[in-house]
């Protein structure tokens, strides 16, 4: 089997970001960025399934500037075999994402696309679901378990209230949960081996997608501040101070 | 006892809000996170300026009364609480002068009160686009008056240097309550004695610290986190020494744990991850180079010489953090060590540098040493090897008991104090002397510079008032 994994370069989910002066949008320069956690985990996934014998070979596939190239390495680093780069400076939607993924795929023949859930940086959580839609596949979205079997796919999904197991026919489409596994390190003869391993260059324009964003963004604002917490000396004082705003 | 009318007079001095003889507020300050020391004491004054604890420190000079001062009370070495070993003394807490006073992204500094605690300063440093490098466990708690009193060191060392290294200027109340200040960032002033130098190391001895002048870096915006795994030691040297040539010397943390370590921090810290899951190497190595703009070109030059030096076998194995998250999982990894230690039982703990060079022999030869001497002892030495800095820890054999163990904390203390003399080092890196060590700094330290060390002690404060149970025994 033939996987392929889309991966996203988002702002660190550990910088704290920062909205730009002119409410345009948040801070990017000169800005840690790396792989969106929920692709590093389907990254990982892919690979699980590859050394359980599953699967053949995996493509990392990444939409986004050409620093991108970085986030498609760390992906072959982390044992993915090559990659594909579809640049694109501007600003992608998920509708457009999922159309030129629906090229990929047309050309990569895959088995399995397996997706983060939602990207951080926007947290859409559309791309897996409009990508099986267009595709007309199965997909087992938000995926805490993923079990191959010949021809179908067993994912147990975190849905609100408990788990849900669903079987899919291949090809498929699966998106992952954050309790899926815990994403490997890059060990340094991977990352090494990862330098010689070949990434294609495309453009949203060699799959025919025209990529101009159906949504403006009107404005970007820093949520309200907290309010800073007092200290009260007394069990009394903290009775009157709850009657007071009327909580109690 | 501090006589009744010295305790009223102070009272009077300061206001009810400043001085305390409450002992429901006084307590929470007496003891120390090891519970290893317990202090006592009738009166506590939070002084808010300078020139109120002028007044203060003017009367109890006058009147003989001795005082220690204190900052987030995290020292490690019996420094900062009143009372040890039968003294009567007054707690000043640095704990109500708390502000930033001022950040100069220009000047690349910032001026503080001595509370401030270095996690608030790091942060406003931060705000203003720049790094305040001193990064240490205790950052949360501990302040910038009592990380210059014990010139606290920590993980940046390597780079950045010191707490002293850090200090532009002080300002500080003398014994007589004299207010000397040299808050400046000039960073050139040669006119006479660099006297803000004067307090790094002393430890509340020659004045109490009001206020402080930092100094600020560009910040490390990008950092490249690599856990490294080597079979011999001396492969350490190499990989610093290689390292900070192809970075332009930008190594700003360069650290060392022994396979031991890290089973302690996987058998006792949750969620904690084995880097190399399966395998297992007798050193790991955390080193970080940190850059203020994103350098893919320095990412491949790092990468390149270490894989290099797996080719040529000085490196086991290597990962290199591909997010902050891994970063961070990394850093838990050496982090948690003190903390893993504990759950084990006792340790006795050796806080000692030797010069970089000497570190792996040091290791090799020191380490069987004790372990045949303390039969089932095991040494965990890990810490800072880019300073040559070693927390040279020995735990207890896993049968014995605890306090059985522990009745050797002194005559090990000596045994290892003597080795790291013969290899010219220190017994005391970065956690200071206080009243811990002051038997080891008489039996160690050359005569001549304890000679000079108490004519400054005598010249500043000659009634001895200042934090008389520090660095200095009492005969
Ligand atoms: C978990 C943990 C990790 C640590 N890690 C490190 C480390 O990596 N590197 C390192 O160097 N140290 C480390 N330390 C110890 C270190 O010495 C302290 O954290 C710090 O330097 C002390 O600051 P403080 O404000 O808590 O001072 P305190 O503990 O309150 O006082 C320490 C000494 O300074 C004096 N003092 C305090 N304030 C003043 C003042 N305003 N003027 C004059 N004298 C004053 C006191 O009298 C005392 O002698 C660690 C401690 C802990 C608990």
């Amino acid at each position: 089997m033939k996987v392929m994994v889309p991966v996203k370069r988002v702002v660190d989910y550990n910088v704290k970001v920062r909205v730009k002066s002119d409410n345009t949008g948040v801070e990017l320069a000169n800005v840690k960025m790396s792989m969106n956690p929920f692709d590093e985990i389907a990254v990982e996934e892919a690979i699980r399934l590859k050394e359980a014998g599953k699967v053949e070979e995996i493509v990392v596939v990444s939409i986004g500037p050409k620093a991108a190239t970085e986030t498609i390495r760390t992906g072959l680093a982390m044992g993915a075999d090559r990659g594909i780069l579809v640049e694109h400076d501007d600003e992608i939607h998920p509708l457009a994402v999922a159309k030129i993924l629906k090229g990929i795929v047309g050309e990569e023949n895959p088995d399995i696309v397996l997706l983060g859930k939602q990207a951080i940086d926007d947290d859409c959580n559309q791309t897996g679901q409009m990508l099986a839609q267009l595709l007309g596949w199965a997909q087992g979205t938000f995926a805490s378990k993923v079990e191959a079997e010949d021809g179908s796919l067993n994912v147990t999904r975190e849905v609100d209230g408990g788990l849900e197991t669903v079987k899919l026919n291949l090809p498929a489409i699966v998106t992952t949960d954050l309790r899926l596994n815990e994403p490997r390190y890059a060990s340094l003869p991977n990352i090494m081996k990862a330098k010689r391993k070949p990434i294609d260059e495309k453009t949203a324009a060699d799959y025919g997608v025209d990529a101009t964003p159906r949504l403006k963004t009107l404005k970007v604002e820093e949520p309200a501040a907290r309010e800073a917490g007092i200290k009260v000396e007394s069990v009394d004082e903290l009775v009157g101070k709850l009657k007071e705003k009327g909580l109690i | 006892m501090i006589e009744k009318s010295h305790i009223d007079h102070l009272v009077s001095l300061l206001g009810p809000e400043c001085a305390t003889t409450d002992q429901d507020r006084i307590a929470p300050l007496l003891r120390e996170w090891r519970d290893k020391y317990f202090g006592h004491t009738q009166l506590l004054l939070t002084p808010n300026s300078a020139e109120q604890l002028s007044d203060a420190l003017r009367y109890c000079n006058a009147h003989g009364v001795a005082v220690v001062p204190q900052g987030g009370n995290t020292g490690l070495v019996g420094a900062g609480l009143p009372g040890l070993a039968n003294r009567d003394e007054v707690l000043i807490s640095t704990q109500r002068m708390n502000k930033v006073l001022d950040v100069c992204p220009n000047d690349y500094s910032i001026t503080v009160e001595a509370g401030v605690t270095i996690k608030e300063i790091q942060q406003s440093a931060e705000t203003a686009d720049r790094l305040f490098p001193l990064s240490l466990a205790s950052e949360g708690s501990c302040t910038a008056g009592g990380t210059i009193a014990t010139n606290a060191g920590g993980v940046h060392v390597i780079r950045y240097g010191s707490m002293q290294a850090l200090t532009m200027g002080v300002e500080a109340v003398l014994a007589d309550g004299t207010i000397y200040s040299d808050l400046s960032p000039l960073r050139k002033d040669n006119t006479g004695y660099k006297l803000s130098s004067l307090f790094a190391g002393s430890e509340g001895t020659l004045g109490i610290i009001t206020k402080a002048t930092l100094k600020l870096y560009p910040p490390e915006r990008h950092r490249i986190t690599t856990w490294i795994a080597i079979d011999d030691i001396n492969s350490a040297l190499n990989i610093l020494e290689k390292l900070r040539d192809v970075t332009a010397d930008r190594v700003s943390v360069f650290e060392i744990m022994p396979h031991s370590g890290l089973e302690l921090v996987l058998r006792h810290i949750p969620s904690t991850l084995p880097p190399f899951p399966g395998k297992e190497f007798p050193w790991y190595i955390l080193a970080e180079i940190g850059s203020s703009i994103h350098d893919p070109v320095l990412e491949e030059t790092v990468e390149d010489c270490l894989s290099n030096m797996i080719s040529n076998n000085q490196i086991a194995d290597g990962i290199i953090a591909q997010s902050e998250q891994q970063r961070l999982e990394l850093w838990k990894l050496r982090e948690s060590l003190s903390e893993a230690q504990k759950h084990e039982g006792g340790s006795i703990k050796h806080d000692i540098s030797v010069p970089v060079s000497q570190v792996p022999e040091f290791v090799k030869t020191v380490a069987p040493e004790i372990e045949q001497r303390w039969t089932g002892s095991r040494v965990i030495p890990f810490g800072h090897l880019g300073d040559g800095n070693l927390h040279f820890n020995v735990m207890q054999p896993s049968t014995m008991d605890k306090q059985a163990f522990l009745a050797n904390w002194e005559e090990m203390n000596r045994f290892v104090h003597d080795r790291v003399t013969d290899f010219s080092g220190s017994i005391s890196a970065e956690h200071g002397i206080g009243s811990m060590k002051a038997q080891e700094l008489k039996r160690l330290k050359p005569a001549s510079s304890l000679h000079a060390m108490q004519m400054i002690k005598k010249a500043l404060d000659p009634n001895n008032i200042l934090n008389p149970g520090a660095l200095f025994t009492r005969d």
